[in-house]
């Protein structure tokens, strides 16, 4: 049986009589990568204190790694890292130096040692002796990284890791999470609303709009509910006349290509086969089944 | 309290003071003037011009003739001249408040940048998601205003005695400096009016938004300070041991309540939501 890490169940919390998460309820498993998705606003930042305890819910159970984060806050940050969009380092201080003060406060073993293990990971070993306030945006988030992983947490939580960051940048940090994830089984929660980088990398979604859930599943699991339809674009020299091929709708006609709706996936064989018996096809790719088409279309749905 | 991450933070913010100009140029100015400038312009003149040929000295005398009977009535009228005994009350007992000044003044700087400097740098966040309990952060931050209000104050009153020694030896021919009541002072009271001083900057700085508006109330505990400066240059009563070790036990007392009192509002929650969020 799979193990749980977090659950919080009907949580909610308002700021200044605002309510800012609804009767939010979910669990996250050991050694799964979550994306935690929603638009700016949607409550994924207070979610992410809530469950370090740094803020209290105002309704509502949570467990981090089998405790409370409110009453035995210190036992829930000891197995968490955290790296928030907001939070900052000293920058008159350099990489080694902020690293070697969080590990004091982390009671990290060998501090100096770890440090420039984790500064070597992340990139930054030729710039550990520069003061922080000369990094850019992206050397900073890779130095957040190396500090939420300083004391080996069970649980990360990573809150829009990847803004500010240039593509090559984005791409080497998903990777880093992903080999991080598969290598020590780190429980990795990502919080974000850039859905083309999470795609690959997430086992389950979370939606969340305005601090309520909308839905949580595997990408397969939400796509079989949702997208129920998809759209194939063919890379044909055919002339089709009518609006369909051997039953199948065509939904659209370019210069070189065709694109037609299908109601399930297992249909692309079946279609590919009929075209291929009457003429050449170059390529084919499915549209509108990704992440994105799923998140508005929960969206869509649910909000 | 987690001694290794307060020991991390009290090392932490007493470089930041340190590498910071802007922080310690006005926090070192005053000091240095009360202990190089102040010193010298009381003792050179009255070695060198007959203060009793210049005249005006009638509010001076007035304070001599005013002293209650005892030791430092008795070691005053035992001076030579009016020059020893003007240097010897003015350098022993009427600047005295002053030293109560620069450790309150270091404190409130110190103690105002504390929570409210970490939330303008944007690091509270990160410091408040650390596995540390708000007892052992404020018991640090209050030992990184603490410790060097202290050490400054002891470094001004041996610079003070130094070139007060070497200013007035000439004319006295001993050593003047210091007096019992100047070991009260500095081992005694400005520790507890340090820690009093720091308590209040911190506390208040982890109410406030920002540095400015920190400084700004911390700094009304001077307002005290001044008051006894004034008070006895108007003959109303005299920095003596006496007073030293019951206002040094007043204020030890206050502090202990006021730790005690403020150590049961820490919370995580208020401080992030009023703080961070």
């Amino acid at each position: 049986m799979e193990q749980t890490v977090i659950r919080l169940e009907k949580v909610a919390k308002a700021f200044a009589g605002v309510p800012v998460i609804n009767d939010l309820s979910f669990t996250v498993r050991k050694g799964e990568i979550l994306g935690f998705l929603g638009p700016n606003g949607s409550g994924k930042t207070t979610t992410i204190r809530l469950l370090n305890g740094v803020i209290a819910a105002d309704a509502g159970q949570i467990t981090v790694a089998g405790f409370d984060p409110v009453t035995a806050g210190n036992e829930v940050r000891k197995r968490c890292g955290v790296l928030t969009e907001s939070a900052a380092f000293y920058e008159p201080m350099t990489a080694l130096e902020n690293l070697l003060f969080f590990a004091e406060l982390y009671g990290v073993k060998r501090p100096k040692a770890r440090a420039e293990e984790l500064l070597a990971i992340c990139g930054l070993q030729e710039a550990a002796h520069k003061k922080v306030a000369v990094f850019s945006t992206g050397m900073k988030k890779r130095l957040g990284i190396a500090k939420a992983l300083l004391h080996r947490p069970e649980i990360l939580f990573l809150d829009e890791p990847a803004t500010g960051l240039d593509p090559e940048g984005a791409r080497s940090l998903m990777a880093y999470i992903k080999e991080l994830n598969r290598a020590s089984g780190v429980t990795i929660v990502l919080a974000t609303h850039q859905l083309k980088q999470v795609e690959e990398l997430c086992h389950r979604f979370l939606f969340l709009d305005r601090g309520r859930l909308l839905e949580i599943g595997t990408f397969r699991e939400l796509a079989g509910k949702y997208l129920t339809s998809i759209s194939l674009q063919v890379e044909t020299d055919l002339t089709i006349s009518g609006s369909q091929f051997k039953g199948f709708p065509i939904e659209n006609r370019l210069p070189g290509s065709l694109q037609f709706r299908l109601e399930r996936k297992e249909q692309i064989p079946l279609l590919l086969k009929e075209l291929l018996a009457v003429g050449p096809v170059y390529s084919c790719t499915i549209q509108g089944y990704d992440l994105e088409s799923l998140y508005f279309r929960i969206k869509e749905e649910k909000a | 309290m987690n001694k290794r991450a307060a020991k991390a933070i009290i090392a932490k913010d007493i470089k930041a003071i340190s590498s910071n100009v802007q922080l310690w140029l006005p926090m070192l100015i005053i000091p240095l003037v009360f202990s190089i400038v102040l010193p010298l312009a009381v003792v050179l003149p009255a070695r060198f011009y007959e203060l009793d040929r210049i005249g005006n000295l009638e509010p001076i005398l007035k304070l001599f003739n005013q002293l209650p009977p005892g030791r430092l009535r008795a070691t005053l009228f035992a001076l030579d001249s009016v020059n020893q005994q003007y240097i010897y009350l003015t350098i022993n007992y009427l600047f005295a408040p002053f030293f109560l000044l620069i450790p309150l003044m270091a404190a409130s700087v110190i103690g105002a940048n504390s929570f409210a400097g970490e939330k303008e740098r944007k690091t509270l966040e990160t410091l408040l998601f650390a596995p540390l309990e708000l007892k052992t952060l404020f018991g640090a931050k209050i030992l990184a205003a603490f410790l060097p209000a202290c050490f400054l104050t002891l470094a001004c009153s041996f610079l003070y005695g130094t070139i007060v020694n070497l200013a007035a030896y000439p004319l006295f021919q001993r050593i003047i400096f210091p007096e019992g009541n100047w070991l009260l002072l500095i081992l005694w009271v400005t520790p507890a009016v340090s820690l009093g001083a720091v308590l209040i900057n911190v506390f208040i700085s982890a109410k406030v938004k920002g540095f400015q508006e920190a400084y700004q109330l911390g700094c009304l505990v001077i307002l005290p300070i001044l008051g006894l400066f004034v008070a006895q240059l108007a003959g109303v009563f005299l920095v003596n041991s006496l007073f030293l070790c019951w206002l040094g036990a007043a204020v030890w007392i206050i502090d202990f309540f006021a730790l005690k009192a403020g150590s049961r509002f820490l919370n995580r929650d208020q401080l992030f939501t009023s703080q961070v969020s």
